[in-house]
């Protein structure tokens, strides 16, 4: 049975298929990259699994239940965590109260909570940052909470929205060797949508590939950096052909 | 026990802190035997009062970041239901407060539950119109008094069954027994689950749903415990008064009062309302007193209203939020 199921999903708005019948399988312990142009559906698509969109037409399973409509908490409580593109947290809560929250998801005992978040800021490099207010901290260490609130409430399936947006080279390379770690010490199945290439070619096992709407790959990574209609759908029909025409001469 | 020792624990705060709160506990506690005047005792009546309601407030107001400007209605609820009750059963006030207690609670729910799907000025505007409806609808309410109100039966002789005394202290301590409830209940509120999920849901409430809080249910719980403290607090308005009317419980400028002060001392932060209602209540009724009496009608009104606006230009997180500043900067 795998983790996650898409059953021919549809979302539209108004007249416009942002997402149109896909379907995809994610196994337990796997690493997805979900890849496609900008307005390809990959955030729709995210939305419609953790219920902040309901979709049209066709079916969300998660570990053979229907989640389908599900509220973003009901989801969350299945065991499916997210991480936000831009999370903008205003208030007064420290970092460390922030990854509390989380925590206190699946514990009512302050201590526990505590002690439960202070575990996951020091898997996530945090531990200086405790006492920290989000808005002060540079956008690689944003990331990283973002990260860690998303841990503390023990998820099966993580869901990891442009994870490596706005960090430069080094900060990214960071990342993926901390998502590693990651999926390595939590036993955790990552799903990740991304721009930066960087971030997805080397940590996915297997990518699925978005265009206007519709799946139109999926494969390892390799396979995915060679095929044609992925590269007609990110460079555009001119490039797909020249560089077909450069390999006939 | 671990809930009780939360709420009696203040051993996370700052020293200055337990100071300030040890200074207050032991101002409440001799203040009536210092002062004499029964204006003054009166005023640190009212004082304790809104402490209570501004205590209570703070959960949705300070904490879940809430406007709802319609305490006035929980209080007059409950009020009502301890007066109607004596009036007409001539039931004690020891049965009847859980009673009023428990209708301004329901009223919370049932409010809550559907007002809480609008978000931010929809929603303070909605409770400002639930409250303008109950008002008119006690006003016109013959079977409850209607306009004229209602007026306790006086017991011939001080009687602790029905809270009526010959003397204003018992009525201090009462409330001060109140607050002093609300304060260790907000002890142990900060520190609970329930606390920074609603703290959590006023940062921003898509990464709290995210994080498997149900955003609604939380506010609505919030709401229910905030009725609780304006129910409580109009259980005890009742028989320090012993009259009530639409005017003075159901006003839209109680719930008002109530919001503003909690936001000038600072909203969301432990000692907040209280800080906020030591300033406003006093300068309230002295100036009112002061000034009203000088035939200089309106004056002290505007300068609580400049108030108001300096302390809300300066820092919008109120006094709490200076003197957090001001520590900040050492």
């Amino acid at each position: 049975m795998p983790l996650l199921e898409i059953i021919d999903l549809t979302k539209d708005f108004g007249g416009v298929a942002a997402n149109n019948h896909i379907s995809l399988e994610i196994e337990r312990g796997e690493i997805i990259g979900l890849i496609g142009p900008n307005g390809a559906g990959k955030t729709t698509l995210f939305n419609c699994i953790v219920g902040y969109h309901k979709p049209n037409q066709g079916a969300i399973r998660f570990k053979g239940k229907d989640i389908t409509g599900l509220k973003p908490f009901q989801t969350n409580r299945e065991g499916i965590g997210r991480t936000f593109q831009i999370m903008s947290i205003s208030g007064d809560l420290t970092v460390l109260e922030n990854v509390m929250v989380g925590s206190f998801c699946k514990t009512s005992d302050r201590r526990t909570a505590r002690q439960e978040a202070s575990e996951i800021m020091n898997l996530t490099g945090l531990e200086q940052d405790a006492e920290a207010r989000l808005t002060e901290l540079p956008v690689a260490t944003q990331k990283r909470v973002g990260l860690a609130m998303a841990l503390a409430t023990k998820p099966e399936l993580l869901m990891l929205d442009e994870v490596a947006s706005g960090l430069n080279p080094r900060e990214t390379e960071e990342m993926v060797a901390l998502l590693k770690n990651i999926y390595v010490v939590k036993g955790l199945t990552l799903f990740l949508t991304e721009h930066v290439m960087e971030v997805v070619m080397p940590i996915s096992q297997r990518i699925i590939v978005l265009d206007g709407g519709q799946k139109i790959a999926e494969g390892r990574p390799q396979d995915i950096a060679n095929n044609e209609r992925v590269i007609r759908a990110y460079l555009g029909e001119k490039y797909a052909k020249g560089r077909r025409d450069r390999g006939s001469i | 026990m671990r809930t009780l020792r939360d709420a009696f624990s203040f051993g996370d705060l700052p020293l200055v802190e337990r100071i300030g709160f040890a200074i207050f506990i032991m101002f409440c506690t001799l203040f009536p035997w210092v002062t004499k005047g029964s204006f003054d005792q009166a005023v640190m009546i009212q004082f304790l009062i809104f402490c209570l309601y501004g205590l209570g407030w703070n959960l949705i107001g300070g904490y879940g970041g809430q406007v709802a400007l319609g305490q006035a209605k929980n209080v007059g609820m409950s009020a009502y239901t301890v007066a109607l009750l004596m009036v007409w059963w001539d039931i004690p006030f020891w049965l009847s407060t859980p009673l009023g207690v428990v209708v301004a609670t329901i009223e919370s729910f049932v409010l809550g539950y559907f007002l809480f799907r609008l978000r931010g000025h929809y929603f303070a505007i909605a409770t400002i119109a639930v409250s303008l409806v109950w008002q008119q609808l006690f006003i016109n309410w013959d079977l409850i008094g209607g306009a004229r109100g209602v007026e306790l039966p006086l017991k011939e002789t001080p009687n602790f069954l029905y809270m009526q005394f010959a003397s204003p202290i018992y009525y201090h301590y009462f409330a001060f027994l109140l607050v002093l409830a609300a304060i260790l209940y907000m002890n142990w509120f900060r520190k609970s689950r329930l606390g920074y999920q609603l703290r959590s849901i006023t940062s921003n409430e898509e990464v709290a749903e995210s994080l498997g809080i149900n955003a609604h249910w939380v506010k609505v719980k919030a709401y229910c415990i905030t009725g609780v403290f304006a129910g409580m607090g109009g259980a005890f308005y009742t028989v320090y008064y012993n009259y009530i009317d639409p005017f003075s419980v159901m006003h839209l400028e109680l719930s008002v009062m109530i919001a503003l002060m909690t936001m000038i001392g600072g909203a969301g932060s432990m000692w907040g309302p209280i800080i906020g209602a030591m300033i406003l209540i006093p300068l309230d009724r002295y100036l009112g007193a002061w000034l009203g009496g000088s035939g200089i009608i309106g004056v002290d009104f505007m300068i609580y209203a400049l108030m108001v606006m300096i302390i809300s230009a300066y820092e919008p997180k109120g006094i709490w939020g200076i003197i957090e500043k001001v520590r900040a900067r050492r």
